[in-house]
This record gives C-alpha cells, structure tokens and sequence, in this order.
C-alpha cells in the first residue's frame, strides 16, 4: 500500500435516508470512503449495517422512498471531467467530478462504463425467458452504443414503445443484436471460464448452475469493461468450493484488468482472501477502516473485535465464542440518540461514548476509526452502569447466551491501538 | 458405518462400547420425478432422485454428530428421513434399539417426544398467528403435558432459559429478531425435553455475532439437559465448533465420517480436503494461503456418476495402474472424457468461421488433422505425455467423424480407472471390502456401502475415521481388476 496511489473515488458525508411510513430510516450516514485506483475495498457488516445501501449509493441505484441526501462521490475520470467542465462547472474538481452534481443522464452513462455491479443473487438477476447469451449481448451491444456516442443515453437503449411489444408477439424475437455482440458475449463467457462456451451462450439461466450463473453476471458486469466493480455479497449464495472459485476468477481478472473492486459482504474470510483494505461498518457508520491487518490484527473498536470473537474458529481452538450481545439497531432516526450506536452492545461502553464519536486516526498508515477508545484507554470508573440503556432483553441475552463474560473478563488494560484479548488471538 | 469394529457390522447388533442413541443403517431416500399419473399414461419412467443414497451412522448418546457438505447433497433429507418426518425408500433407524420406522400408536407418540427439531429459517418456521406463548406451549398440548398452570409455568421457565423475557409472552413472532426467533424455535423445541435434537442450519440465517450466541446456547443447552445433537450445516467452522464427531457427504453418501480433530487435521478423503481447503480463513496470513479449487459442479443427484460419486472432481482421481502419468494430467484426460461421452463439445464451432465444413456430420478426411489439433488446443489445457498425446489424438479424430461412441470407448479403454468402475466402500483404512465389480455403477440398493467384511486381515484401520476412497484401499486389490481391460 502506497501513499501514491491514486484515489479512483472519493465518498464524503454521504448520507443516504428511507422515508417509509414508519418514520426516516439513516440507513446510511456521514459516511466516508477513499478507494485507491486497482485496489480491492471490502465493506463489512451485518445485516442491516447498510453496507449494500452504501454500494447502490455508489452505482445511483437508490430507488424511492430512499434518496442520497447528503454529501459528494466524487469519481476520478479526467475525460469526464472535461466534458462536463463547462455546463457543471460545480461539479469538477481537478480531475473528479462529483456524481452527485451532474444530472442523471451523465451517471447514467457511467454505469457500465465506469461502474459496475454484481449482486447476491444469480439466480433472479437473470431474465429467465432470454438466453445468457442474448442478456450478455444486450449488456455489450448497450455498452458499445454508449460509447459511440458517450455521455448520451438517448442511444443507450432502445426505445421499447407499444409498436414494438406488438410486433414481438408477432415476429420471433430477434436475437443478437448483431454478430459482432454475440462473439463478444462469446468472449465474455470464456474470460470467465464457463467451459464451452459456444454451446453454453445459447442456454437459458435454469441450465446453468448457481456458480455458472454468478460467473455469466461477472461477465455481464464486464461488458463494459468498468474501472470499478462493486460486487454486493457474490458469494453468498454459494456453495463453499464454488466460492472458493468465483473468489479466485475475480482475483484473476482484478489483476488482468487492473480494474478496482469494491467488495461487499458479511464474510470475513472472503474480506481476508480478497481485500487490500477494509471499512466494517455498523448502523450505517463505517466504524473502523484500514489495511486489512490494521482491522484483523490491530483493531481498536470493539464492535471489530466482537465480530472476530463470534467466529468460530476451522482449527479448532476451540473456546467459548466471545459473541456480541443484543442485536442489530434500529435505524429509525426517531430511535437514535446521538451517542455511539455501539455503545448499547458494548462491553467497553463508557460515558465518553454518549457523544456521537468522530473518525479518530488510530495509528497506522490510514486506520480510522469511530471509538473514543482510540484516544483514551478503557476505565472502569467510567463505564456505563449494567442496564443504561434500559433493555431487558440486552439482560436476558447476556445472562444465558454468555455468562462467562464478565466485568472482570473485560480488559480494563489495553494499550491504545492494539488488541490483545482472546478475539484477535483466535483468528 | 462408523464407529463399530469390523465384525460387528452387518450383524446390526450392538457393539461392545455401549448401545448408541440412534443407529442409521443404510437409509436411503429418493424422490420420483415423472411420476404424476400423467407421466406413466405416457409411459414416461419415473427418475429418481438420489438425496440419500446408502448412509450409515451412529450417534453416541451425549454426543454431537455434525452432517456437512454442499446445498444438495442430502443432508437435510437424512435429518428429515431418520426423524420419520419423511418416509424412507429403504434402510432402518434405530432409536434407543428402536426401529423408528416400524413405531406405532403410542411408541411413536413417545419418539416424537424425544426426538425434536430445530429448523433453519426462523422466519417460515414460526406461525405468525401465534404468540410466542402459544408456539411454545403448543407441544405441551399436543401431547397432553401438565395442567394449564404447568405448562404455562413450563413456558415461562423455557423461554427465561434461552434468554427471552417473560414479559414477550403475548408479542408475535414478527415483533422478534432472526436470533430472538431461532431462540424460541430451541424453546419450542425443549419444550417436551427431548433426548435428541436434528439442529437443521439453527444458524446459517443469522448474522456472525448472533450466530455466536445461538452457538453458546446450544452449547449450553446441552450441557445441562444432557442432549444429543445432529448437527447439519454447511459452514465448517460451525461444525468445528461444536461437533464432536462429524461426517462428511457428498450426493447423498457419507464420503468420510470420524472425530471432529481427526478429519479437520486430518482429512483423508480429497473432498473433504478441498472443502477445507476452500474456507476462506478470517485471517491476514489468508492471502498468502495457496489454494487448489475444485473444478466444476456438484452433478445432479438424478443421475450421479458411476463409482465414486466425487471422482468428476477428485483432483486424485486414480490412473490406471500400467499408466504413468501425472494427476494433473490425468485429471484433464477425465475431464475431457467425461465431456466426450456428454457430447458436450461443439464441433461445428471449432476453428475459424467455416474452416471446417461438416457433411452429414463427416469432416472431409484431409481436413482431419489439423480439425484434431485445433480441437485439442480447444478442449486440453496442458500438454500430456507423448503416449497419452496419441491417444487422445486417436479420440478426437473419431469426432471429427462425429462418433461420439467411439471417441468415448477409445478413452474408456485406456483410461478406465478404479474409482469409476466401483463405489469405495466406507471402511478403515486397509480393508477387505469389495462387493463384486458390478454393483459399483450405482444401479439401485446394490450399492452396498455396508462396510468393512470380516475378511479383512491385519487391517491397520482407522476404524474411528472411516472413508470411502480407493486411495485408502489396499493398493493389491486393484490389479485383478485390471485384468478386464
């Protein structure tokens, strides 16, 4: 990791809300984001944390009641930046512009391009009726129409009009676009090691397997040869060695492509095997980033280290796991009080930690984190009385899911910025 | 087959080291495809689907058994099956020296009680018309427990027991967490104390540090009502964690089964060894950790391949034992073996736009070669020895006349290796096991895993870790099967 590289995308203060009947949900807040060109970025969380919010964030993919409301992506493209000097002169800065400021044609335009998505699910991301090969030829031919006429997405689609529905119950549905689309969708697939695949282009999503399914959407996602390619969770729906193979084949082409990946998902061995840095986020917060050793091995908040306690251990060291007790906050922004949204589960909660707590610098080349722990060591004489915050069920889950853990097994010693409870051994 | 000693197997009896809690012998289930009164009007045969094919396995009492292996290899099913909650094609279950499947009237009612389940997804699992209270007590009433007093002090206790107050009583399930959830589908299913529980994915819909609780629980839990566990899941370290004994399967069978320590620091069959290998580690030294992946898929269990289910995977696939090759090398011919007899190459694609030009399938004979060689630069990756090169040469050339059959036998021939012509038997290391070549290509209840015969002599077994590989058979026994080549 070098302070030379240069950062690809700059996400500050982005704040993205829900407005649902129950009240505003900050399913993403002030948060903050550096992603260095051809790096590997993991974000990790829980459900809820919103991590996948903050990624279709990133792609404008956020649909009503949800909406950015708050802060700037700012996105290293010098052709974009000069194309869109004169009309949005607000947005440039340097060589970024902010794709918060543009109108939504131009991000529009990006996607694919620029950015690119892969989801959880291969199996309803694929329209059913069309072959792989007919959906990958669409991602292509749509890719290169758009770049022919860039910035432009008049040309981007075709315009699906009600003459055109007609027609297609009447003639058969024509295929490929163009030949030239189906070989390069032909390609695709090769480049990402479906075997065959000629054959393969002309089968329908059921016959392909789910780790086939989730190579022909990294495929898609390549069509446009993106610089950035955000994958929410491509793993999650499959079987263990089946990971093990998209994992790699997206190893392999992050290097032959040079591409940047911004990773998302709640597995922290995938983090591991993938990333150069990681952010764990947490009630919509990123509440520690840095290299991937500053978060595994030199930690400081304790929601970080709580989930590594969770894991159990294929070594099997086996002990007691050290979870983190209660459960996912609400996001309800009438429910959140301004203090740390950790503090309740915390075991290391002290008065301090009723203020909202700002990104401390943690040491390290770029280890920031959201605890004042970074700052100050635990001490008892301030923590939080048991039962603060008035939850029963908190009580109720700590006396029987984890009596081992005490105040007297909470570390009242720990130098700043490193870690050295029973959490970070195991790992 | 798992923990007992040679000589005890088959005779089904109770081995020297104590009556286990529950004795699966040969339990297999399949499910019919094409079997609607339609299909067979049509005459359509119905197609079996092979979810358990043959497994065999004890649970000591006290114990924790953990089931692993990938979505579809029956794991669930044989949770299912040896609970009676689906009815089995073949194979017994005893619990307590009881057969579960031949339970009447009031000695069923009784193994219902002690035998419960916990199911994966705590969201589907629960009424949502029913106060937490109710979902609870219901087993309580279903089986007639207690006066009203009893069973809603009952209630109280469990519910206080898995960490949940009281006071949430009367909410819905909706009101609850995925953790809260599964904590009252574990109340729910004490409720009636059991002796044994099929813990179905209890965590795999919770996130990591909710999954830790719920793990503790469990851990808790059985500790204090001296339960008995299987545990199915498809996380590994899950397994790690909290079995003591785990078995492995893989479409349907049990590959390797043994102690926890054994076959995670020593895992004998290839795929438990991948598997392993394939976990990513939550750990910064991850990346430096080089890894072999398995190649393909899981085939589908309608049609499992012959032998050794695991062998279009293995990356130890066993030669020949006059051929000399390496395993990589051997593994691609397979690979394109099993591709030929497929027919799932397309040769109208091969080379240049119209290069070649098929007629009636045939390819022009001077066009032969070079079709050969820009076929093999397509489907092999590596170059093979100058034999093996020949031979393969050979195959590709009958497709150039499109004759699948004889490419496929021209392969077959020379490559025909051990682990497809036989289903390795889950044994010891070093035993006597072979039940005739021709059960091995999978045709019906044949397949014979029964395990280790008394045959087998100075056998230096593992027999706490058995495995159905033929890597851990004795070398001597394949050369008389040779002979058929």
């Amino acid at each position: 990791m070098t302070n030379t590289q240069q950062e690809i995308l700059r996400v500050s203060d982005l704040s993205t809300r829900f407005f649902t009947q129950e009240g505003q949900v900050n399913a993403v807040a002030d948060l903050d984001l550096r992603i260095e060109r051809g790096e590997v970025f993991g974000i990790v969380g829980e459900s809820g944390s919103g991590k996948s919010v903050t990624a279709r964030s990133i792609m404008d993919l956020i649909e009503p009641p949800g909406e950015i409301t708050d802060g700037s992506i700012e996105f290293h493209d010098s052709d974009l930046a000069d194309a869109v000097r004169d009309d949005y002169p607000e947005a440039v800065d340097g060589e970024y512009v902010d794709l918060l400021e543009v109108p939504p044609e131009i991000r529009e335009s990006l996607r694919g391009t620029s950015f690119s998505m892969i989801f959880q699910d291969p199996e309803s991301s694929f329209n059913p009726t069309l072959t792989v090969g007919e959906q990958l030829a669409e991602a292509v031919e749509v890719q290169r129409r758009a770049s022919s006429r860039p910035r432009s997405t008049r040309a981007k689609t075709e315009e699906y009009s009600f003459g055109s529905f007609a027609l297609s119950t009447v003639l058969p549905s024509k295929k490929y676009v163009t030949e030239e689309s189906r070989n390069r969708a032909i390609e695709l697939l090769e480049l990402v090691g479906i075997p065959d695949p000629v054959e393969r282009a002309d089968e329908y999503p059921h016959e392909y397997s789910g780790g086939m399914l989730q190579r022909a959407m990294i495929a898609q996602a390549l069509a446009g040869e993106p610089d950035v390619l955000v994958a929410d969770e491509p793993t999650t729906a499959l079987d263990v060695t089946i990971q093990a193979q998209v994992l790699d084949l997206l190893a392999d082409l992050q290097e032959e492509t040079g591409m940047t990946i911004v990773l998302i998902t709640h597995n922290l061995g995938v983090i591991a095997r993938m990333c150069d840095r990681v952010g764990v986020m947490y009630a919509g917060e990123i509440v520690e980033r840095g290299s991937l050793e500053d978060v595994f091995d030199e930690h400081v908040h304790p929601y970080t280290e709580g989930l590594l306690g969770s894991l159990p251990d294929l070594d099997g060291t086996t002990g007691r796991l050290q979870p983190i007790a209660g459960n996912v906050p609400s996001l309800l922004d009438s429910e959140m009080e301004n203090r740390c949204y950790f503090a309740d589960r915390c075991p290391k909660a002290m008065e301090d930690c009723l203020d909202h707590p700002p990104e401390y610098d943690a040491g390290g080349d770029d280890h920031e984190v959201r605890c004042v722990l970074a700052e100050r060591r635990y001490d008892r004489t301030r923590a939080l009385p048991d039962g603060y915050f008035g939850e029963t069920e908190r009580a109720a889950a700590d006396k029987h899911a984890d009596p081992d853990r005490t105040e007297e097994d909470v570390q009242p010693e720990r130098a700043e910025g490193t870690v050295e409870s029973s959490g970070g051994d195991r790992l | 087959m798992s923990t007992e000693t040679p000589d005890t197997a088959g005779a089904g009896d109770a081995p020297a080291d104590g009556q286990p809690l529950v004795r699966v012998d040969g339990l297999e289930k399949y499910f019919w495809e094409n079997n609607s009164l339609v299909d067979r009007l049509l005459g359509d045969d119905p197609v079996a689907v092979r979810a358990v094919d043959g497994v065999s396995f004890d649970i000591q009492e006290g114990e924790t058994l953990g089931l692993v292996g990938e979505s579809g290899c029956g794991k669930s099913t044989t949770g299912e099956t040896l609970l009676r909650l689906q009815e089995p094609t073949a194979g017994r279950v005893e619990f307590d020296g009881q057969n579960v499947y031949d339970l009447e009237g009031s000695d069923l009612t009784e193994f219902r009680r002690d035998a419960q389940v916990v199911f994966q997804d705590p969201f589907s699992s629960l009424d949502p018309r029913m106060t937490i209270g109710e979902i609870v007590q219901q087993p309580l009433a279903v089986h007639d427990v207690g006066t009203e007093q009893e069973r809603e002090r009952r209630v109280r206790e469990l519910l206080e027991r898995v960490g949940l107050s009281v006071e949430q009583l009367d909410r819905y399930p909706h009101e609850f967490s995925g953790g809260q959830r599964q904590r009252i589908g574990i109340a729910r299913a004490l409720a009636l104390d059991p002796e044994f529980l099929v813990l179905d994915e209890p965590t795999s819909a919770l996130d990591v540090s909710v999954q830790a609780q719920v793990l503790n629980l469990l851990d808790d839990l059985q500790a204090e009502f001296d339960l008995t566990y299987l545990l199915i899941s498809h996380d590994l370290s899950v397994i790690r964690h909290i079995c003591d004994r785990v078995a492995v399967m893989y479409l349907g069978e049990i590959v390797e089964i043994g102690p926890a320590a054994d076959v995670f620091e020593d895992p004998k069959h290839p795929y438990t060894e991948a598997l392993l290998e394939s976990v990513p580690r939550a750990s910064t030294d991850e990346q430096d950790r080089e890894i072999e992946t398995l190649s393909g898929d899981v085939p589908s269990p309608r049609d499992p391949p012959s032998g050794c289910r695991f062998r279009t995977r293995c990356p130890k696939v066993i030669p020949p034992e006059d051929i000399d090759i390496d395993r990589a090398a051997f593994r691609a011919i397979m690979d394109l073996r099993e591709r030929i007899e497929g027919r799932d190459i397309s040769l109208e694609t091969v080379g240049e736009d119209g290069q070649f030009e098929f007629e009636d399938g045939r390819l022009a004979v001077g066009d032969r070669s070079e079709f050969v060689a820009t076929l093999k630069e397509r489907v092999l990756d590596r170059d093979l020895p100058a034999r093996d090169d020949a031979i393969v040469e050979e195959a590709l050339a009958e497709l150039a006349a499109s004759d699948w059959e004889a490419a496929a036998e021209r392969l077959r021939d020379e490559y025909e290796t051990v682990c497809e012509r036989q289903n390795p038997p889950l044994s010891g290391t070093g035993t006597e096991t072979r039940a005739g070549a021709g059960t091995g290509t999978g045709t019906g209840t044949g397949m014979e895993k029964a395990g280790p015969s008394s045959t087998s002599d100075g056998s230096s077994a593992d027999e706490d870790h058995p495995v159905a590989c033929h890597l851990f058979a004795e070398s001597g026994h394949r050369a008389p099967e040779s002979d058929s080549r």
